[in-house]
């Protein structure tokens, strides 16, 4: 069991080491194959950020091209999507600088309304529209979150990344991310009802 | 019950499902959940807050990440051409000042054979033949800076230098 979480280890430095490699020629290749793997992943965080979908693909295009011209800095010793997401996490801010400097929150835009798409879940039609109106609830009321408490939720439960991870990422210390989270789930505590999900 | 309490519990909590918490500390948080509601609330709005999260789904569609590549390729090509571009500049660069160098000696000895035929003064000649000499990689730099890069495509150092970074990847 030590043998192949070793072996793991080892084929993850392995394949961190040779994304880092190929990021310094800046090998086409690559590129791609990461822009497929990290698709979804990328433009999910995005779209949590900035909460409007065109504005998430045109920052998710700018992060690849950033990956691009910033990939002779990624070294391979840490995981190469805590990198990504720290670009992508950048090129957010700078977003929000260029449009309005005052603060993270204002990154959604007012005008944008449409709720994400809700996983198919496979219920009956009837408990499918209940759970379908409970997932709409829940997401609007993820929308209406500051930015820098679903920032912080979307790193720790849909990247499943450790809170010093997304410390690094956000550039904020380790207490304040454990605030964050607490307070995110604390805001979110109302609307879920109890955990009824 | 403690604030402390609280404050341990609500931390392995929050690290429980990621980072991993030890069997005693499990152990404790476990008997803590069954006598403290405030904590067993924080627990169920911890998992209901991960399940919403985790329900959201964003797809990129195949022509964001068509389109995404096409910018990526073309910026890739960009940067190559600009690569190659600076490395011509630094290879004249080199060029100009090896060759100044290697002739600074000549050049004063003439400067000051001319001078000594003219009868000029050495206020004139000395900084005349600084300027001359320096004058290859003033000529140079002028050249780079000024003429467009549109002129370099194709000419045989380019396409060198091109040719030596497409077969680096």
């Amino acid at each position: 069991m030590v043998a192949t979480a070793f072996s793991s280890l080892i084929t993850m430095e392995s394949e961190e080491a040779q994304i880092a490699a190929g990021l310094r020629r800046r090998d086409p290749d690559v590129l791609d194959a990461l822009i497929e793997q990290y698709q979804h992943r990328l433009l999910r965080y995005l779209a949590h950020m900035t909460g409007n979908r065109a504005t998430a693909e045109d920052l998710f295009q700018e992060t690849w091209i950033r990956v691009l011209e910033k990939g002779h800095q990624y070294d391979g010793k840490s995981r190469f999507s805590t990198w990504l997401m720290t670009i992508a996490h950048n090129v957010a801010i700078d977003h929000l600088r260029k449009r309005n400097p005052a603060s993270l929150d204002e990154m959604r835009d007012p005008e944008d309304a449409a709720p994400f798409e809700p996983v198919a879940t496979g219920l009956s039609p009837f408990e499918h529209a209940a759970a379908a109106e409970d997932k709409v609830r829940i997401q609007a009321a993820l929308e209406e979150l500051p930015a820098i408490f679903r920032e912080v939720l979307v790193l720790r439960f849909q990247e499943q990344m450790k809170l010093e991870e997304i410390a690094k990422l956000v550039g904020i210390p380790l207490a304040t991310v454990k605030t964050r989270l607490y307070r995110g789930v604390m805001a979110l505590r109302p609307t879920l009802g109890g955990g009824a999900l | 019950m403690s604030d402390n309490e609280h404050g341990r519990a609500i931390d392995l909590l929050t690290r429980r499902d990621v980072e991993g918490i030890a069997d005693a500390d499990a152990q404790w948080l476990e008997m803590h959940l069954q006598e403290c509601e405030e904590c067993t609330g924080f627990d169920r709005a911890l998992s209901g807050t991960a399940n919403a999260v985790r329900s959201v789904t964003v797809m990129a569609s195949a022509g964001l990440v068509e389109s995404t590549r096409a910018r990526v390729h073309l910026r890739a090509e960009q940067l190559r051409e600009q690569q190659a571009r600076t490395m011509l500049v630094a290879i004249s660069f080199c060029l100009g000042v090896l060759t100044s160098t290697l002739t600074a000696w000549v050049w004063w000895k003439c400067g000051a054979w001319v001078a000594e035929r003219l009868g000029l003064p050495s206020g004139i000649v000395e900084p005349g033949v600084l300027l001359f000499w320096l004058l290859p990689a003033i000529a140079i730099a002028l050249v780079m800076v000024i003429v467009p890069p549109a002129k370099f495509e194709g000419s045989i150092l380019h396409r060198f230098l091109n040719d030596r970074m497409g077969g680096m990847q």
